[in-house]
């Protein structure tokens, strides 16, 4: 084999595939360090969190050197120095020197990223990181210069001659038939053969023969014995000691060698062993229990090959649905038909249930970074923030793990920078001089619903207002209802902020969060009250790839309504509709009443809103709980979809999330409640103050 | 047979990418029965169950560490011949002088690579092609 490689070092795919796992790895080491550090500084006093923290510096250092990244291991060799006189001495480092830790563990990242990306850090960043941990070590007395290549100890290696060592295994027979009163002292058969197993490969022979007919069985009776062929290089009595607490309740013989009696297994008659080892033959060896033993209990899988399968999957669905379609409706013509199609739906479900499964994430890999960037927005604002962090073993698709980060960043930055008052302002408001930041993720209804709460100044509705009017987002006479007016902030170049600064004050505004929050199938909605703080809520799907939907005709057109949205269908007709304005009408539904919008004109299938006399609707809620019914032509039914972005082809279209392919070829669109619901917002607010005379 | 092929090896590391890498090396040395345990007490389960030559073990890993390995290793009379090579690294490498106390065969720094880790395997079995 060393002969196509000259040089004899591993191929090159091979090789690649290594340095790949090397850097995931890293990521795994630069959490455990991050946590670490972060359990230290709340006070933890686990000497064993010392060493994982020590060992995740040394395994990424130990990595690097294998794979010749010089600077990496440079700097963490200075971490892994710095810390080996904690481990050593088991004292543990004070919040000062867990300051300089942490923030060595950030500048480790962006090494570990910047070596990954083929990029240099530059001497200046490297070394003032360098120093403090220098310094560090200094204080402590460990040497941290770097790597030096000194004499290897003296040793001298020890043979073994190959045929020697190996230990000898020999056969044992054991026959053991457990008595009544072993099953009274509540002993098990299993556990013992269990524990034999534990000492070699075995072969057991189930001796039923004297079982008694059903008529003649005592349940108290023992009827059953086992003839057990042990391959194992223990002594007799090390097989006889598992048998130690038992043996007085069965009869027990074990003795050296194959028994002429016991019955080999029909399929695989069993050769008898050689006394020793013969290592070359791996098929002596039991092949399920090698192969269970080889078999890493994870596998990494290319994420591509993954995209695929769900890809393949979505397909199915259509292919399955299509087959739904085309189904002969006359059941009684062919009833096993409809049968197989249940089974089909059912399994289609299950496969794609297992396939999102796969791609599910805990949202811990987004949450992990949110520690290291508040550090930076403390240091940047001067604030100071404790941040918890809940639910971060919630799983979400992978997609909308990638796609969270970014708007979780900007509510991170502007809860602390516009959120958490100064120190000056905390100790005025009697609150405690630290700001407080909660993020959690939890699932709900078929969601997952994050939460960013602050315990800050809360939104101050006039300021909003003032300025919502002089930004021209609304009339300076509108009435507009206190939670709506937090819901300008979302509003396309809305910015409170009458200072720009570095943190939040880009021109990003919260309308980029709603926005890509709302390329990800999700929500945002927000909650404030003045002076005790404010919470965002996302609100997102579990996986973008599949939607139960209700599917509705409108002006000819298929739609798909989300049932996560969907609270029941209602039928109107004018008995229960009030006009209440040229273009708004309101629906009574059990006493209470609700917008009702004609989805034709809202959605421009029509040019203006003509609502039949009677009619059908559907009533939705929105993440905010507030509901309106809309006026369709027909229910068809209920499907579950595969959502097909349109943003791809098509830009965004106001009201519409995206896209699925029917089973009869047709596309439908699918509605974004929230969004329809929207652009009826400030006619809704007129509407409740209609409500209000009325 | 060349002896390579039949050497039953068991790498132990608590770290994925060093595993994948001695297996890497192990295969252009021509072992290739490896099987990998991420740290000292899943290699004691192994070790009992399935008759292995070579253990190939990282010095510093959870649970139980390269040193309790061996000495677990050497202390069980049905594994106590198994050939043991520790993996240190520089800082370790006073280690080096326990785990001879503890029988270890022969030991290998890190970084190393595919010829140092022949050397190191021939030392202890001959050698191997």
């Amino acid at each position: 084999m060393s002969a196509e490689h000259p040089e004899g070092w591993i191929p090159p795919d091979v090789m690649a595939g290594i340095t790949q796992q090397f850097f995931e790895e890293c990521e795994e080491h630069l959490a455990l360090l991050e946590s670490g550090f972060l359990r230290l500084e709340a006070g933890d006093h686990d000497p064993e969190t010392v060493n994982s923290v020590f060992r995740a510096a040394h395994s990424i250092k130990g990595g690097a050197a294998m794979l010749g990244a010089t600077a990496l291991v440079g700097f963490s060799h200075r971490f892994e120095s710095a810390l080996a006189h904690f481990r050593t001495s088991k004292t543990f480092p004070s919040h000062d020197v867990l300051k300089v830790f942490l923030k060595a563990t950030d500048q480790l990242a962006d090494l570990v990223r910047a070596t990954r990306a083929g990029k240099e850090l530059t001497d200046e960043q490297l070394n003032a990181a360098s120093r403090e941990l220098a310094g560090l070590a200094d204080t402590t007395g460990t040497d941290t210069s770097p790597v030096a290549h000194t004499e290897e100890p003296a040793f001298s290696p020890v043979r073994v001659e190959f045929e020697d060592f190996a230990p000898a295994e020999q056969p044992w027979t054991i026959d053991f038939r457990p008595h009544a009163e072993l099953y009274a002292k509540a002993n098990d058969p299993i556990v013992l053969l269990r524990e034999l197993k534990r000492l070699g490969e075995m072969d057991t022979v189930l001796d039923t023969s004297a079982i008694p007919l059903l008529s003649d069985l005592n349940l108290e009776d023992a009827y059953l014995a086992w003839s057990i062929t042990l391959h194992t290089a223990r002594t007799e009595s090390a097989v006889r000691e598992v048998f130690e607490f038992v043996e007085r309740d069965c009869d027990l013989h074990v003795r050296a060698g194959i028994a002429e009696t016991a019955i080999p297994p029909a399929a695989d008659p069993r050769p008898v062993p050689a006394p020793a080892l013969r290592p070359g033959d791996a098929s002596q060896d039991a092949p399920a229990l090698r192969a269970a033993l080889q078999q890493p209990s994870t596998l990494r899988v290319d994420l591509e090959r993954l995209d695929r399968l769900i890809n393949l999957v979505s397909e199915l669905v259509i292919s399955e649905a299509a087959l739904a379609e085309y189904a002969p409706k006359d059941s009684a013509q062919n009833p096993n038909f409809g049968e197989a199609l249940d089974d089909l739906s059912q399994l289609t479900r299950d496969i794609q249930e297992s396939v999102m499964g796969i791609r599910a994430q805990p949202v811990k890999s987004v949450f992990q970074r949110l520690p290291r960037l508040v550090r930076e927005i403390e240091k940047a604002t001067g604030k100071t923030v404790r941040l918890t962090i809940e639910g971060e073993d919630t799983q979400v698709d992978r997609s909308v793990i990638e796609g969270l980060t970014d708007p979780l960043t900007h509510m991170v930055r502007n809860a602390i920078d516009h959120g958490i008052e100064t120190y000056e302002q905390r100790q005025k408001a009697n609150k405690p001089a630290q700001g407080s930041l909660r993020i959690s993720a939890a699932h709900r209804a078929g969601r997952v619903v994050i939460e960013v709460a602050d315990d800050g100044g809360g939104i101050d509705r006039d300021c909003v207002r003032a300025i919502a009017v002089k930004q021209n987002l609304i009339s300076a006479d509108a009435i507009v209802a206190g939670e709506d007016i937090d819901n300008l902030i979302f509003e396309p170049g809305f910015t409170t902020a009458d200072k720009v600064t570095d943190l939040s004050g880009r021109g990003v505004g919260m309308d980029v969060v709603r926005r890509s929050v709302q390329a990800l199938g999700g929500r945002i909605s927000v909650s404030s009250r003045r002076g005790a703080g404010t919470t965002f809520a996302l609100s997102l799907p579990l996986t973008l790839a599949v939607l139960d939907g209700m599917l509705v005709s409108v002006c000819g057109q298929s739609l798909v309504v989300p049932l996560a949205a969907l609270l029941e269908t209602v039928q109107f007709s004018c008995d229960n509709v009030h006009k209440v304005g040229p273009n708004a009408s309101l629906l009574a539904i059990r006493g209470s009443h609700v917008p009702l919008i004609d989805l034709g004109a809202t959605l421009g299938y029509k040019p203006q809103s003509q609502l039949s006399a009677d009619g059908i609707a559907l009533l939705v809620e929105d993440d905010a709980g507030r509901r309106v019914a809309l006026a369709v032509d027909d229910i068809l039914g209920q499907k579950q979809v595969v959502i097909k972005s349109l943003e791809i082809n098509c830009h965004r279209i106001a009201g519409i999330a995206a896209a699925t392919i029917l089973g009869n070829g047709l596309v439908a669109l699918i509605l974004d409640v929230n969004a329809v619901m929207a652009s009826q917002k400030i006619g809704l607010a007129q509407d409740e103050r209609l409500m209000a005379h009325a | 047979m060349p002896i390579a092929a039949q050497i039953k090896t068991v790498i132990v590391d608590d770290q994925s990418t060093m595993r994948s890498l001695l297996r890497a090396c192990l295969r252009q040395i021509g072992v290739s029965q490896v099987t990998e345990c991420c740290d000292g007490e899943e290699a004691l389960e192994v070790l009992k169950r399935v008759p292995t030559h070579l253990v190939i073990s990282d010095l510093n890993m959870p649970k139980l560490d390269g040193i309790g390995l061996l000495r677990a290793v050497r202390g069980d009379p049905a594994i106590a011949k198994t050939a043991f090579i520790m993996l240190t690294s520089h800082a370790e490498r006073n280690c080096v002088q326990d785990a001879v106390k503890f029988g270890v065969n022969n030991y290998l720094v890190k970084p190393f690579n595919f010829a140092g880790l022949k050397t190191k395997i021939e030392a202890v079995f001959g050698p191997l092609t």
